[in-house]
């Protein structure tokens, strides 16, 4: 399928409709060469499977974080039309709002690092991570109702973070219109015990340290204005409730797929109408695991500000712990983009409208960025960027590869505390299998489509 | 015969192949090979035990209906889950009792976010079933 692409110019490639029979639309890839040769030939090939869907407005965009997943890359937008689309539970993914928060503080490198041997323990006891851990909240399923419909409205209103950390959250921390009843019981009987639950795989909590600032008029903005100051990166999702409801309408719009005859070439892309039953229920279900998703990563945030004030001896207030933005990976919004409404799909790809902040992770062992929204985004990429640094080994040759405690190792070397619920796991998230962050930041930087603001190197990582 | 192998195919997530004699063996060997993945399956003991009674509109349906009982039987009842004794099945229908331990980070492996379409297949070739199945980790 590559050899298909097109050079539009250094960092944007088209793969045109007349790629494979039945594409609708075009798709484009925004990266550099060097990215553009590690993107997988079936990866470029999920995107015209994409591009194939009825109501699809062009182009299907790949960003340069993308590898191959099911059904569509991670890493991919898709934008339907408001009334001709579809909505799709394939296209958002199993986990829904998957995303990240960034905190900072006024304390410096200096001050942290001396304490980071004791901190990071610290934190690992404040937040339960990995499949065998239990959250602390018990919630009963009236109050998960309030959760799912009212998301950071409720973790306030519980003594969860403040206004501003709802102000500086996508959404406001609350997708309007969410319906609990559109949720299944086993959803929410997942959803129960694991508010408040970092989960595992690629979720992570990270101290870090500015390493560089490009726009420091923004980042004034954002609170940040030292090079050595140090910001906490969390990134989770929406756990079992939000993997519950992806598996119940997966189901429920396969059926839909073959109700209305939708053609599909890959069945895990099934998603329903706009305005079908099929297609408004499963988005005011998502709509829950959103808001539950915003709460989980409150909630986490509280416990990372009250661990910082028992290790440094100082209110979370005093430390400056505010949020600097929190912002969705996985979700289906209603975006009102140049004037027209699209269901946009974006599934490992942040929103990157003008002026607000995109987030983007890197490894554990490398750099991560906070780069700003464009308007170029929204002309080109229905206003979205890229998400992370994109792997580019499977977890099983990772595990062929890497062993987790020499993993960890290494990152000591360089002066990076680890701690994971178990070794596997910094073997499959090893730096090795991800692609060059700053290679993937450069291409949406060149691209125009997200600013390089902050640049921020890992002193602390723990994993589930 | 070996029972499940992990094979390569996707490059963030976990897919693997499961074979048996009969459908009561795929069935066993495809719970095994996930719950490989959820936790430490050779040492987690079957101290507690559940029933399971699923249907499926095909093999390939009940497959997943099955898999992702198991997963989420894992959040519901916090249990590690390793010896699956199917007690009845046929294209449609399954009806097994499973045994495992609570959960604790020692045995903790990854969560398993779904069991997904993506190339998901049954077949039976001569006399012996495989199954190909993908996971979202």
């Amino acid at each position: 399928m590559k050899e298909k692409i097109q050079k539009i110019n250094d960092y944007e490639w088209l793969l045109p409709k007349t790629a494979q029979e039945k594409m609708n639309v075009d798709a484009k890839i925004f990266a550099n060469k060097a990215i553009l040769d590690l993107i997988e030939d079936s990866a470029v090939g999920q995107l015209t499977n994409v591009a194939c869907l009825p109501g699809i407005i062009e182009p299907v965009i790949g960003l340069p974080d993308m590898h191959f997943g099911y059904g569509l890359p991670m890493g991919a937008v898709s934008a339907f039309d408001s009334k001709e689309g579809v909505i799709s539970a394939g296209l958002c993914g199993f986990d829904i709002n998957c995303g990240i928060n960034s905190i900072r503080t006024n304390l410096t490198f200096k001050e942290v690092n001396e304490k980071l041997k004791e901190l990071v323990p610290a934190l690992f006891n404040a937040i339960p991570c990995g499949v065998g851990s239990k959250g602390k909240l018990r919630l009963g399923y009236d109050e998960l109702d309030n959760v799912m419909t009212h998301g950071l409205n409720w973790a306030v209103e519980n003594g969860y973070g403040t206004k501003r950390d709802i102000e500086k959250t996508e959404e406001n921390g609350c997708m309007p219109g969410a319906d609990p009843s559109k949720v299944s019981d086993l959803a929410k009987k997942r959803g129960l015990p694991q508010l408040g639950t970092l989960g595992a795989g690629n979720h992570f909590l990270e101290i870090q340290k500015v390493s560089d600032i490009f726009d420091k008029e923004y980042a004034k903005k954002l609170g940040i204005v030292d090079k050595d100051q140090v910001l906490i990166m969390l990134h989770c999702g929406s756990r079992g409730l939000g993997h519950q409801i992806a598996t119940d309408y997966l189901k429920i719009q396969e059926r839909a797929v073959k109700k209305y005859n939708i053609w599909l070439p890959d069945r895990q892309l099934a998603c329903a109408p706009v305005n079908s039953e099929e297609g408004q229920d499963y988005y005011k279900a998502m709509k829950c695991a959103v808001n539950y998703s915003f709460t989980n990563r409150l909630v986490m945030t509280q416990w990372i500000r009250e661990t910082f004030e028992r290790v440094f001896k100082k209110s979370w207030e005093d430390m400056d712990m505010q949020t600097v933005y929190a912002i969705c990976h996985n979700v289906v919004k209603l975006d009102k983009i140049k004037g027209r409404e699209y269901y946009v799909h974006r599934k490992g790809a942040t929103r990157a409208f003008p002026e607000l902040p995109v987030i983007v992770a890197g490894t554990m062992g490398t750099a991560s960025y906070i780069c700003k929204g464009t308007e170029l985004a929204l002309e080109k990429t229905f206003g979205s960027s890229c998400h992370g640094s994109g792997r580019a080994m499977s977890r099983n040759a990772a595990l062929r590869q890497f062993r987790g405690e020499k993993v960890n190792d290494e990152l000591r070397q360089k002066g990076i505390i680890g701690k994971a619920g178990n070794w596997k796991s910094f073997a499959e998230e090893a730096p090795g299998c991800y692609k060059d962050v700053e290679q993937v930041v450069d291409s949406v930087h060149n691209a125009g489509i997200s600013l390089k603001v902050v640049r921020m190197k890992p002193l602390g990582v723990l994993k589930g | 015969m070996e029972n499940y192998k992990f094979i390569e195919g996707l490059t963030s997530d976990v897919m693997f192949e499961a074979y048996g004699k009969n459908l009561e063996e795929l069935f066993k060997n495809s719970a095994l090979a996930l719950s490989s993945v959820i936790c430490d399956v050779k040492n987690v003991k079957k101290e507690r035990s559940f029933s399971v009674d699923l249907k499926g509109s095909s093999t390939e349906d009940l497959m997943v209906n099955w898999l992702q009982e198991i997963i989420a039987l894992v959040d519901t009842e916090e249990i590690f889950f390793s010896r699956f004794d199917i007690t009845e099945i046929s294209e449609n229908n399954l009806k097994a009792k499973i045994y495992g331990e609570p959960i604790s980070p020692e045995k903790a492996g990854v969560v398993v976010k779904g069991v997904t379409y993506y190339k998901l297949k049954i077949e039976k070739i001569r006399n012996n079933y495989k199954a190909t199945i993908s996971l979202d980790i």
